[in-house]
């Protein structure tokens, strides 16, 4: 024997029905108000990144920092500059040359790897989502990140020791990174050094 | 079947005054035939025609379809914009990321635009 719904339920489930069975939920009108909220939340969103709210690799200046007493061919040296937060790595090429990078991918901010058994003469690897660095350039070579990576400028002195003395950012040539660099801490010394006006002045 | 009382029109019976004429008949006006017809004073309401619940004015209703997806697409290019925004920012580009965000302000623009400009449309 079956027992007869009761009354408010068949009426909940006629408005249910009909709710579904509605033409359109949600009309083309309320589409327009939906992506018009969007667009502007995207202008929002282009201020505040247009304002400086992004942190930078090499935002700020710091003294130079010694990072290794040495370095041996194909070594790798993980560091904080210009800030302890900034994470870096500096790598001694097979040549003695020493290189220095952000160690934060430019694509979601995963750690960058050094690998030396990768490529001609080793990369910077992101495991993340597979993105490879030129080691000696810090051009992106392939996967995803849309930039080179920040460059932290080494330099060895005559004892072998390895220092961080300034940073560039994405695609700014060392000298650029320096000037500004310089002329954020001591404008007289770089004008003295030969910084141009134009070199670093963002 | 019988039509309640005070449903007529004033001054109105059902069936003709020739009571010969006056077969059973179940319809509301019976002495409107199919062939009544266009010009029958009778008639006062022509009821819903071909079409009837369709849109009425379909150009409008293509505009802000239109509109729509104009709106979508200006917002895909805005979110292009904030990429390249961002980019620049992150190179130290900062002119160019204000040229960005002002882009950015004018594809606002359009959307309320589009939006707007014609609030009756449905």
């Amino acid at each position: 024997m079956t027992t007869e719904p009761s009354a408010p339920d068949e009426e909940e489930r006629a408005a249910l029905r009909d709710r579904i069975s509605a033409d359109s939920l949600t009309t083309r009108r309320d589409y327009l108000r939906i992506v018009a909220t969007v667009s502007g939340g995207l202008v929002v969103g282009s201020t505040v990144v247009a304002a400086g709210v992004l942190s930078r690799h090499g935002d700020g200046s710091a003294p130079p920092l010694k990072v290794a007493d040495a370095l041996t061919p194909g070594q790798a040296v993980a560091f904080g500059y210009p800030g302890e937060d900034d994470r870096a790595l500096a790598v001694k090429l097979a040549d003695g040359t020493v290189v220095g990078y952000s160690a934060i991918c430019t694509h979601l901010a995963c750690g960058v790897l050094w690998q030396q058994d990768r490529g001609t003469e080793g990369e910077l690897h992101c495991p993340c989502h597979e993105g490879v660095f030129d080691v000696r350039t810090g051009e992106v070579t392939a996967g995803p990140p849309p930039r080179p990576l920040p460059k932290v400028i080494m330099v060895e002195d005559a004892q072998g020791a390895v220092w961080a003395i300034g940073t560039a950012r994405s695609g700014e040539s060392e000298r650029s990174g320096l000037c500004r660099g310089l002329r954020a801490s001591d404008p007289a010394l770089a004008g003295a050094a030969g910084c141009r006006a134009d070199e670093g002045a963002s | 079947m019988s039509v309640p009382e005070g449903h007529y029109p004033e001054n109105y019976h059902p069936g003709s005054d020739q009571p010969d004429l006056n077969r059973p008949v179940h319809e509301r006006y019976p002495q409107i035939r199919a062939t009544s017809g266009y010009a029958d004073p009778r008639v006062t309401r022509t009821g819903p025609g071909p079409g009837a619940g369709t849109d009425q004015q379909p150009e409008r209703s293509a505009a802000l379809s239109a509109r729509v997806a104009l709106a979508v697409t200006v917002v895909i290019g805005q979110l292009w914009a904030l990429t390249v925004a961002t980019d620049a920012w992150m190179k130290g580009s900062t002119d160019t990321a204000w040229w960005c965000t002002g882009f950015s302000v004018a594809s606002f623009l359009v959307v309320v635009l589009a939006w707007r400009i014609s609030r009756q449309d449905r």
